[in-house]
C-alpha cells in the first residue's frame, strides 16, 4: 500500500492533468459569446398598435400544425383568464399568447404578444448541454427534438418563460417554443405567419437593425406616443423582437429586471475558475499529500536504508 | 391576382377622376372627386370584402386625414409638414399606390435598404387600412369588431376555429369585445 | 437483529471460510449466513421493512405510470417550474450530501490521517449511493431518460454549465465505484481486483477532489442561469459556486455522522471493535470540520450580501426567512458542533449532524423551488412527484442498508490476514 507513492502518484496526476487539458479546450470554445448575425431579421412590436384580436394566435396554431384550441381564437374571454395569479402564458399547445393589461395610467386597454424574442445570445441556447437550440443567420432560435433530453434546464434558462414541456407525452416529448416560422417561412424570406396575419401592423418585421432603426423612428416621431425606450434593445444582450409602449414596461408584464447583459455572463464567473480548478488542484493536493505524509516518507526510507544495509551485512557475511 | 387588378382599376378610377376634375394639379382635392364607394376586397380571404362607403366617410374626416399629402390638401401633422408643407396633388390617392400588399417579403424589404429612403415605416397595405379606421374608429366610436366591418368567411372560420369549426365543447358564440 | 446469537459464531460473516472450514457460498453469504427461512423471519420481523413496503405499494405503479403516461401524470406539468422535487430533492439535495466520499477519502489518503480509516469506507459508500441515487433522480426526471448519453456522445454542448455536471458527476461515479470496490473484492474474495485498483487510489482521490469542487460548484452555478428568477438572497452569480460547494462540505460530513449513528444504534452487531471504538473520536473530528466549513459558508454568505449591496432585501419578509434558514441550517448545528467538539458531547454533535442535513436540503429546495420565482406564485409539488420522491429515497435506504449489512464497510474483512 505504501508502494502507491511518486509512480502511481504521476500516473494519477497526469490523468487528470490530460482530462484537463481535455476539458480547457471545449471551454475555450465555449466561451459563450456568440457573433451577432447583421443581417439577422427581427420585429417590433408596437404595444400602441395591437388590438388584441388574436389573429396572431390563430396564424401560428395553423402555421405550426398545434393542437385545437380549447376556445375559438375570436373568444375574447380568455384575456380574463388568471391561473395561479398569472395571466395566460405560452405551453405545448401554443408557441404565442397575446394578454390584455389595464395599466391605470390611460383609459383603455393595451395588449402585449408574448413569443419567443430570439435573443442575440440566447439563455435557452447557452444553458443546453447538447447543443439542441441554434441561432441562425436569420435571427431565429430553432430546437433540434432529436437530440433533446428533456432536462428542461432551457426553461429555467430562459428569462422570458417563452420555452415549454410537452409534458403530455411519455414517448415523444419536447420542448415546445416559437422558432419564428424557421422551417417554413424566414428561411425563405417570409414573415412568420403571426406577423403576416396581424391586420394592425402590430408587429413590424425586418432586418433587426432595420426594426430597431423604425422603433426610434417612432419614439422620435411621436412625442409622449410612446415611453423613451425600445425593450429588446439591449435587454438580456438585445433580442430579434422589441417592444414599443406608450406605458413604463413592467405596467404591461414586461420584467423589467432582467440583466442588461446577456444571461450567459452572470455564468462566466463559474466558466472561468474551472480551467482553475482543473490545472491548478491537482499539483495543490498531490502537494499537500506530500507535506502531510513526509513524516512517513522519511520513516520509511530510513527503514528501507536499513533493510538494505543489513542486507548488505548479511552479504559480506556470505561472501567471507 | 384577379383582386389585385380590380384595385387597381378602382385606383385607376380614382386617378382618372381627378384628373377629368382637376386639371391644374396644384388645386386640391375635395370630397366631390371621389368615387362614392369603394369595395376592398384586395385581400379579402379570412374576411369577406369591405363595402366601403367613401361618400359617408367624406362626412367624418376630411382627405388629408386619410390620404395625408397627396390630394393637395395640406396636412396637419406637424411632422409631414416638415417636408410637405406645400406638396401638390399626387399622381396617386388610392392607398394601395403607396402602401405595399406584400410589405414584408424579402424583395420588397430589400427596396427599404437604399439610405436615403426616408419612409421607412410605411405600413402595408392591410395595416394601412386598419390602422386608419380603427384608429378613428376608436376616437369616434365607430365600429371596432372585426366582423363590424367584413363578415368571417369560412376560411377564417377555419382558421380562428370558430362557427362551424368551433373545438367541441368549446364557446362558440364568437364574442367580440 | 436478535437472530445473530450467541450460538451461531460463524454470523455475522466476516470471513471466507465457515467454523468447519468450509467456504461460504455467494448465496450464503448473501443471507447473511442465515437459511431462507430465517432471512424471512428477520425480513418480516422488522417494522420497517413494513414501512418500505407500504411505500413501495403505493410508489412503484406511480413510478411504472410516470414512464406509461408521462411526466405530466405525476406533476403539475407547470412551465413556470421547470424543475420540482426529483432535481430540488433528488439532485439538488442528494448530490451535495454525500460529498463525504471525497473528503474522507482526501483526509485519509491525502493528508494521511489514518486516524480517521475506520470511517472512510462508510464515507465512500455514503458517496457512491448518494450520487447513484441522484442519478436516479435524475433519471425519473428526464422527458427522454433513455437519452441520458447524449451528452457525452451524441451531441455535446460544453459550454454548458450542466454538460460539466454530466460529465463529472459520470467520472466521479465511476471513481466512487472504484473506491467502493475493494470492500467489494474482499468480501467476494478477489484479491488481484483489490490491489489493482490500491495502486491508483492516490490518483482516484485527487480527481475526486477536482471533479466534486466543480460539480458541486455546478450545481450552484446552474442557478446563475435564472438571475432574475431565483431571489437575490439566493443567488450571487459571484459566489454560488462557492456557496454550493462549501455547504457540500459540512453537508457531506453532517451525513456520515448521520450514517454512522444510525449504524451504531441498530446495525451494532456489523460494526466491529476498530469502527465502534473509533467512531466517537472521528465523530468528533468531522464535527470539528464541519464547523470549520459552516463559518466559512457564512462568512461568504455575508460577503455576497454585501458585494450585491442587498441589505434592504434582509428587512423584507424574504429576508426573515432568509435569516431563519441561516439561523436554523448552519448557525444552530455549527454552534452544536462546537459546543459539542469542545465538551466531547458526541450526542449533541448527532444531534447536530441531523440538523445540518436536512438544513442542506433546506436550503436547497429553497433555491430551486421556494425562492425560484419569487415574484410569482408558489408552486406546491403534486402528491404523486412527493410520492416517487419518497420512493426513491426508500430505495437509497434499502440498498445502503443491504450493502452495509454484508460488505465490509463497517467492519474488517479478516479472509487474508
Ligand atoms: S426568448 Fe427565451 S427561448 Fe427565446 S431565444 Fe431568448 S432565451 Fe431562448
Ligand atoms: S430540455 Fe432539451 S433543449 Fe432544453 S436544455 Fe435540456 S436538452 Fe437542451
Ligand atoms: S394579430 Fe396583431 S393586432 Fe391582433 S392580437 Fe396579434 S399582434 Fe395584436
Amino acid at each position: 500500500m505504501k508502494k502507491l507513492n511518486r509512480r502511481s502518484f504521476i500516473k494519477g496526476g497526469l490523468a487528470t492533468t490530460a482530462a484537463a487539458a481535455v476539458l480547457k479546450e471545449t471551454k475555450s470554445e465555449a466561451s459563450g459569446d456568440f457573433d451577432n448575425y447583421p443581417e439577422g431579421m427581427g420585429v417590433i412590436v408596437d404595444l400602441t398598435r395591437c388590438v388584441g384580436c388574436r389573429s396572431c394566435e390563430a396564424a401560428c396554431n395553423k402555421e405550426q400544425g398545434l393542437p385545437e384550441p380549447a376556445v375559438p381564437f375570436d373568444d375574447f374571454s380568455v384575456f380574463d383568464i388568471i391561473h395561479h395569479g398569472e395571466k395566460r402564458r405560452t405551453d405545448e399547445t401554443a408557441y404565442t399568447i397575446v394578454n390584455r393589461y389595464d395599466p391605470p395610467e390611460i383609459d383603455h386597454p393595451l395588449f402585449r404578444k408574448i413569443q419567443c424574442n430570439h435573443c442575440n445570445e440566447p439563455a435557452c441556447l447557452t444553458s443546453c448541454f447538447v447543443n439542441a437550440y441554434t441561432k441562425t443567420p436569420e435571427g431565429a432560435v430553432i430546437y433540434n427534438a432529436s437530440v433533446c433530453v428533456g432536462c428542461r434546464t432551457c426553461m429555467i434558462a430562459c428569462p422570458f418563460y417563452i420555452p415549454t414541456f410537452k409534458y403530455s407525452s411519455a414517448f415523444t416529448p419536447r420542448i415546445m417554443k416559437c422558432i419564428f416560422c424557421y422551417d417554413t417561412r424566414l428561411k425563405n424570406g417570409k414573415p412568420p405567419a403571426c406577423v403576416e396575419a396581424c391586420p394592425q401592423e402590430a408587429l413590424t418585421f425586418g432586418k433587426r437593425r432595420d426594426v430597431l432603426k423604425i422603433g426610434k423612428q417612432r419614439i422620435r416621431e411621436t412625442p409622449g406616443k410612446y415611453v423613451d425606450h425600445i425593450y429588446g434593445e439591449h435587454e438580456v444582450g438585445g433580442t430579434a423582437w422589441m417592444y414599443l409602449s406608450s406605458v413604463p414596461f413592467d405596467k404591461v408584464g414586461f420584467d423589467t429586471h432582467v440583466p442588461k447583459e446577456p444571461i450567459i455572463n452572470s455564468v462566466k464567473e463559474f466558466l472561468a475558475m474551472v480551467p482553475m480548478v482543473l490545472t491548478i488542484w491537482p499539483g495543490l493536493f498531490v502537494g499537500f499529500h506530500l507535506l502531510a505524509t513526509r513524516k512517513d516518507k522519511i520513516q520509511e526510507l530510513e527503514k528501507e536504508k536499513e533493510l538494505r544495509k543489513l542486507k548488505e551485512n548479511d552479504e559480506k557475511e556470505e561472501q567471507v | 391576382m384577379q383582386t389585385r387588378k380590380k384595385f387597381m382599376r378602382t385606383a385607376l378610377a380614382l386617378t382618372t377622376g381627378t384628373i377629368l376634375f382637376a386639371p391644374i394639379h396644384l388645386s386640391a382635392m375635395d370630397a366631390s372627386d371621389a368615387p362614392e364607394s369603394v369595395t376592398i376586397d384586395s385581400m379579402a380571404k379570412l374576411y369577406a370584402p369591405v363595402e366601403f362607403d367613401h361618400l359617408m366617410h367624406t362626412e367624418y374626416a376630411s382627405c388629408e386625414e386619410c390620404h395625408h399629402h397627396t390630394t393637395g390638401v395640406q396636412v396637419a401633422d406637424p411632422n409631414c409638414l416638415r417636408c410637405h408643407a406645400n406638396t401638390p396633388e399626387a399622381d396617386e390617392v388610392s392607398c394601395v399606390g403607396c402602401h405595399a400588399a406584400d410589405r414584408f417579403d424579402d424583395k420588397y424589404l430589400a427596396t427599404l435598404d437604399d439610405p436615403t429612403i426616408y419612409h421607412i415605416d410605411k405600413p402595408g397595405l392591410k395595416g394601412a387600412y386598419h390602422l386608419n379606421c380603427i384608429g378613428c374608429h376608436v376616437i369616434i366610436d365607430g365600429p371596432t369588431g372585426c366582423q363590424d366591418c367584413h363578415a368571417m368567411t369560412e376560411a377564417g372560420e377555419k382558421r380562428f376555429n370558430t362557427g362551424k369549426h368551433a373545438p367541441a365543447g368549446g364557446n362558440t358564440s364568437g364574442a367580440h369585445h | 437483529m436478535r437472530l445473530f446469537s450467541k450460538d451461531r459464531p460463524e454470523i455475522p460473516i466476516v470471513n471466507h471460510t465457515k467454523e468447519d472450514g468450509s467456504a461460504w457460498t455467494i448465496k450464503e453469504k448473501l443471507l447473511l449466513g442465515l437459511s431462507v427461512t430465517e432471512y424471512k423471519k428477520q425480513f418480516f420481523r422488522n417494522p420497517v421493512n413494513w414501512f418500505m413496503i407500504m411505500i413501495f405499494a403505493i410508489g412503484v405503479p406511480l413510478i411504472l405510470g410516470r414512464y406509461a403516461f408521462g411526466l405530466g401524470w405525476v406533476t403539475h406539468a407547470s412551465n413556470d417550474y421547470p424543475w420540482g422535487l426529483f432535481l430540488g430533492f433528488g439532485l439538488f439535495g442528494m448530490v451535495p450530501l454525500s460529498a463525504s466520499g471525497f473528503m474522507l477519502g482526501t483526509t485519509v489518503e491525502l493528508f494521511g490521517r489514518k486516524d480517521f480509516h475506520s470511517i472512510e469506507r462508510l464515507a465512500l459508500l455514503n458517496g457512491l449511493l448518494g450520487y447513484f441515487f441522484a442519478v436516479l433522480f435524475l433519471e425519473i426526471d428526464l422527458g427522454m431518460p433513455w437519452r441520458l448519453p447524449y451528452p457525452m456522445f451524441v451531441s455535446l454542448g460544453p459550454a454548458a454549465v450542466l454538460f460539466l455536471v454530466a460529465w463529472h458527476v459520470a467520472t466521479y461515479l465511476s471513481v466512487q465505484v472504484a473506491e467502493v470496490l475493494p470492500a467489494l473484492f474482499e468480501w467476494m474474495g478477489w484479491l488481484k481486483g483489490k490491489r489493482i485498483i490500491r495502486k491508483y487510489v492516490l490518483g482516484l482521490t485527487v480527481a475526486g477532489i477536482i471533479l466534486s469542487t466543480l460539480h458541486q460548484g455546478a450545481l450552484g452555478a446552474l442557478f446563475t442561469y435564472a438571475p432574475a428568477k431565483v431571489h437575490p438572497l439566493w443567488l450571487s452569480t459571484n459566489f454560488q459556486w462557492l456557496h454550493f460547494f462549501v455547504s457540500s462540505i459540512f453537508g457531506g460530513l453532517s451525513m456520515v455522522i448521520i450514517a454512522s449513528t444510525l449504524i451504531k444504534n441498530f446495525m451494532g452487531w456489523r460494526c466491529d471493535e476498530e469502527f465502534k471504538a473509533n467512531l466517537d473520536y472521528v465523530t468528533v473530528g468531522m464535527a470539528k470540520g464541519a464547523s470549520l466549513a459552516m463559518i466559512t459558508y457564512l462568512v461568504i454568505k455575508l460577503v455576497a450580501v454585501a458585494h450585491d449591496q442587498e441589505w434592504t432585501y434582509l428587512l423584507t419578509g424574504w429576508g426573515s426567512y432568509y435569516m431563519l434558514e441561516l439561523g436554523v441550517a448552519v448557525v444552530l448545528p455549527m454552534f452544536m458542533f462546537a459546543f459539542g467538539v469542545r465538551n466531547n458531547w458526541v450526542t449533541l454533535i448527532r444531534f447536530g449532524a441531523f440538523i445540518a442535513a436536512i438544513g442542506i436540503i433546506w436550503n436547497r429546495l429553497n433555491t430551486s423551488l421556494v425562492c425560484y420565482n419569487w415574484q410569482m406564485y408558489q408552486e406546491i409539488p403534486h402528491w404523486k412527484e412527493v410520492w416517487i420522491t419518497v420512493t426513491i429515497y426508500a430505495l437509497y435506504f434499502l440498498t445502503y442498508r443491504f450493502i452495509v449489512y454484508r460488505l465490509p464497510i463497517v467492519y474488517e474483512w479478516k479472509g487474508e490476514r
